[in-house]
């Protein structure tokens, strides 16, 4: 029971964030970085023209927050999703191929071993800042995850019975591995996306509060963040909305993931 | 004489389904009881009932329940659980995963001890180290400092059964102890069980499906069909005139080394029902051979005063 | 047993020289002469090439990369562009910074996740157990550095009882020392009580289960006996496991933290190394930083063993 409502819980998050990001395209109060000095430090209100405030360049907080989430997006979902299909591609190759397991699996394991800020850090370094290189950095941190999962899985799928019937009349590789392997293990990928899309706008914002990630003139939830840090003490409200927003994402996606989790995985059937 | 246990109308319900009904029975003070029936015949809930320990999930009635003389229903469970803990020492049916695995046995035979008799550790190493080697080990000192996966079936058993005796309970509650075990030592512990009821006047409950250990070793005993009680009475008077068809049947399907060689084995046709167990007719009535059409709908509670022979059966 | 351990030792090894390859040449890509890097624009064509070549630039990369690991095992990281000292001496100092929040923090987190944990655990769907559990929910999902800036105006400026700024070394002052790292390890616990609280539970749940705790019942045992020498004792190696996970990874992680509350710890190091782009310091950084991860992570799976004894029964291949 509780499953279900996690679940729900994280689709009503995702989607209102979903909301917000399709609105973006289509209206947003303000352009995200126009300035307008005169304007600046506003407290949000609901009868005034900015209902989320301005910033200390008189941005409309609410244009920006809607701007961001294009990218905060973008990056997320873009860098788990690469990170995915190389890691599944990885995964498979090494469970397949003999020669290839071992380098492969002992690469995961290094690239496993870095904490994910560093990792991401470092290669933020050597790749450019900004989207692109967030990307990047982001989606090599998520490959060992899901190359391990493949790998497992596929050695545990492996042993079945109908897999071997399957190679015994003949099947290529390929076609048992797409038309077997993949759909036993989809549940699993899907519920690792989704917590892994949670992880990845975790480090994102990181990211960019710390300068790293996306540049101006984009806008990002974890910029406008780092952006506000100055002028915190006289102007808490500055930080309120992209904390906010950064929590109803990572939320959301994370409840799905667990939801999902249970459903899928447990059947119902874990401690809840 | 004073009665250990004493059990009146005992109704245990998983939700909707009855899964004892209506069970009774007295163990006199430092007797062997048996209970016998095959799985699912509700002995062992039947047992844990008496001990307060039935599983969250289900629920129970009885007009009495009187364990080790105290009334367990107007109890507190505070009361309960001191009275259980003190008096009463439990044998569990699979020994595995009964003595916690990340402990060794020293550290965890004694501490009902320590916690009821207000002893200290050491006395209770003592206690436990003389128990140990009452129900057979040659080396308790190693035993004690041993994890319990590194003990045989056979060994853990016995460990229990030092545990249950630390701190000289009133009853002892022996849920299919030779189960698990090999012959020999089915009958080493069984011995062990009879020396202790000698020695230290103890009654002890025996749960068993093996009605040929039951006969052997039991004062009285009780036989359970379907989460009923069908027949009960001293073992004496039972083994010599079963009334119950099914007990009868029992009886009859001790191997024993008296068959002759080509004769087949007797076998009940049909299975222990799992549901309708409260229907007021009775309930062997499908597998019963003698069965006639008034025992479909009820049945009759007979007994033989002079000798506490009870049984549930509309023959004589 | 042996076996086991031996094991594991030799899998970190190997890790280890995974990470070391990566390290060096992940950063060996860079664009850009380090040699101009340091000598600054001005600097004549032949002073930059003599610097590279004193540098030991010149010489293929697997060499490089061989002088380095070999110098890294003297523990000599090299010395940083942008502050000039030696890369080791850097890291030296900055440790104590690093570590102290990341050990404060993992002691609260572990407090805290046990206390509910367990409680959860055995007041299974009960208020306090969905009170728990949206609490574990909520810190995971909230970005430390918005709590920090929290934080740090409500009980630094408004309050006045913490400093938002700086660390005390515990030497200097014990008392000034907790207070310049309570926040910060608050902040930081907060992200990890989640994760921990669910896997105390969960094993709490599955050890409450089993037979050995109708045994505690019956005995009549005090409600701590049965829940804490009986069941958590069943729940352990999970929990167990994940701590030590955690700490490696906050030990890594704590660049944001250090960042807002302005501590000079590991992680302000590689925020500068990587803006500075100082290549030296950001390797010696992160072969430090991944290498203290795996030690900790193979220390704590050899404890866990020794903790559970079945574990050790089971290694050695007997049964």
């Amino acid at each position: 029971m509780k499953n279900n409502v996690s679940l729900i819980l994280g689709i009503i998050l995702v989607l209102i964030i979903i909301v917000v990001w399709a609105l973006s395209f289509i209206y947003m109060p303000y352009p995200p970085n126009e300035m307008n000095i005169p304007n600046k430090f506003l407290k949000p209100s609901i009868d005034s023209e900015h209902i989320l405030g301005t910033d200390n360049f008189g941005r409309d907080i609410l244009s920006r927050i809607m701007y961001g989430s294009r990218n905060v997006l973008l990056v997320a979902i873009g860098s788990v999703t690469l990170g995915t299909l190389l890691g599944i591609f990885l995964g498979a190759v090494a469970a397949m191929k003999r020669f290839a397991d071992t380098i492969i699996m002992r690469i995961m394991d290094g690239l496993m071993a870095f904490p994910g800020i560093l990792l991401a850090m470092m290669l933020v370094t050597v790749l450019k800042r900004g989207i692109q290189g967030s990307i990047i950095a982001i989606s090599i941190f998520m490959v060992p995850v899901f190359s391990r999962l493949v790998y497992s899985m596929i050695q545990d799928t492996e042993t079945l019975l109908y897999i071997k019937a399957a190679k015994s009349y003949g099947s290529s590789r390929r076609q048992i591995f797409f038309r077997h392997y993949i759909p036993a293990m989809l549940p699993r990928l899907i519920t690792q996306f989704s917590s892994a899309i949670g992880s990845a706008v975790m480090i994102e914002t990181s990211l960019s509060f710390l300068g790293l990630g996306i540049q101006p003139p984009f806008a990002s939830w974890g910029l406008m963040l780092s952006e506000s840090r100055q002028f915190f003490l006289g102007y808490p409200y500055l930080a309120v909305a992209p904390g906010i927003a950064i929590i109803i994402t990572v939320l959301g996606f994370n409840l799905i993931g667990d939801g999902l989790n249970d459903i899928l995985i447990n059947r119902g059937n874990s401690n809840e | 004489m004073n009665e250990t246990v004493v059990l009146k109308a005992l109704h245990i319900k998983a939700g909707e389904n009855t899964l004892v009904n209506n069970a009774s029975l007295v163990i006199e003070e430092g007797e062997i009881f048996g209970l016998v029936g095959e799985s699912g015949s509700g002995k062992t809930l039947t047992a844990k009932a008496i001990i307060n320990l039935l599983p969250k999930g289900l629920s129970y009635s009885a007009d009495e329940i009187i364990t080790a003389g105290k009334n367990m229903l107007t109890a507190s469970t505070e009361e309960k659980k001191e009275h259980i803990g003190r008096n009463i020492g439990y044998i569990p049916q699979n020994t595995v995963f009964y003595l916690h695995p990340m402990i060794k046995i020293k550290n965890q035979i004694g501490d009902g001890y320590i916690h009821h008799m207000h002893k200290t550790r050491t006395e209770a190493l003592e206690k436990a180290e003389a128990l140990l080697y009452k129900v057979g080990f040659k080396h308790p000192k190693i035993v004690l400092n041993y994890y319990p996966w590194q003990l045989s079936g056979g060994m853990r058993q016995r460990c229990n059964i030092a545990m249950a005796l630390m701190n000289d309970p009133m009853l002892i509650i022996a849920d299919e102890p030779t189960t698990a075990l090999d012959s020999t030592v089915q009958r080493q512990v069984m011995d062990l069980f009879r020396t202790i009821n000698e020695e230290m006047k103890l009654s002890i409950l025996l749960i068993s499906h093996d009605l040929g250990l039951v006969k052997h070793y039991s004062h009285s005993l009780a036989v359970m069909y379907a989460g009923q009680i069908v027949e009960s009475g001293y073992t004496n008077t039972v083994f010599s005139n079963p009334k119950h068809p099914y007990t009868q049947l029992l009886i009859k399907i001790i191997p024993s080394l008296k068959i002759k060689k080509n004769e087949p084995l007797v076998e009940i046709p049909g299975f222990v029902p799992e549901k309708g167990r409260d229907i007021k007719g009775c309930v062997f009535f499908n597998r019963c051979s003698k069965a006639v059409d008034i025992c479909k709908d009820m049945v009759a509670e007979l007994a033989d005063d002079e000798q506490d022979h009870y049984y549930r059966c509309n023959l004589e | 047993m042996l076996g086991y351990v031996l094991d594991r030792f030799k899998s970190s090894i190997v890790v280890l020289f995974v990470v070391s390859v990566i390290t060096f040449f992940v950063l060996m890509i860079i664009p850009g002469n380090p040699a101009q890097l340091i000598l600054g624009t001005d600097a004549t064509p032949e002073a930059i090439s003599e610097l590279h070549v004193a540098m030991g630039l010149d010489r293929p990369l697997y060499q490089q990369y061989l002088s380095w690991l070999l110098d890294l095992l003297k523990l000599d990281m090299g010395r940083s562009y942008v502050y000039g000292e030696s890369v080791t001496v850097l890291i030296a100092r900055s440790i104590p910074v690093t570590f102290s929040i990341s050990i404060f923090a993992m002691i609260l987190a572990v407090f805290i996740a046990f206390l509910f944990g367990m409680i959860s655990a055995i007041k299974k769907n009960s208020i306090a157990d969905y009170f728990s559990r949206s609490i574990m929910q909520l810190g995971a999902a909230i970005p430390s550095f918005w709590i920090g800036m929290v934080f740090i105006v409500y009980f630094g400026v408004k309050l006045k009882i913490l400093p938002v700024s700086g660390f005390v070394p515990f030497e200097e002052n014990f008392f000034k020392f907790i207070k310049s790292i309570l926040l910060p390890s608050i902040v930081l616990a907060i992200g990890e009580v989640g994760t921990l609280l669910r896997i105390i539970r969960s094993s709490m749940l599955d050890s409450l289960k089993q037979d050995y705790m109708d045994m505690a019942r019956v005995k009549g045992l005090s409600a701590g006996k049965i829940y804490i020498k009986y069941a958590l004792r069943g729940a352990l190696t999970a929990p167990l496991t994940i701590i030590g996970m955690q700490f490696a990874k906050l030990a890594g992680g704590t660049v944001v933290v250090e960042t807002i509350f302005a501590l000079p710890g590991l992680g302000r190091l590689v925020l500068t190394a990587v803006e500075h782009r100082d290549i030296v310091l950001l390797q010696g950084l992160v072969m430090f930083i991944t290498s203290t991860v795996i030690i900790i992570t193979l220390f704590v799976d050899i404890s866990v063993m020794f903790l559970n004894p079945r574990i050790k029964k089971f290694k050695q291949g007997e049964l």
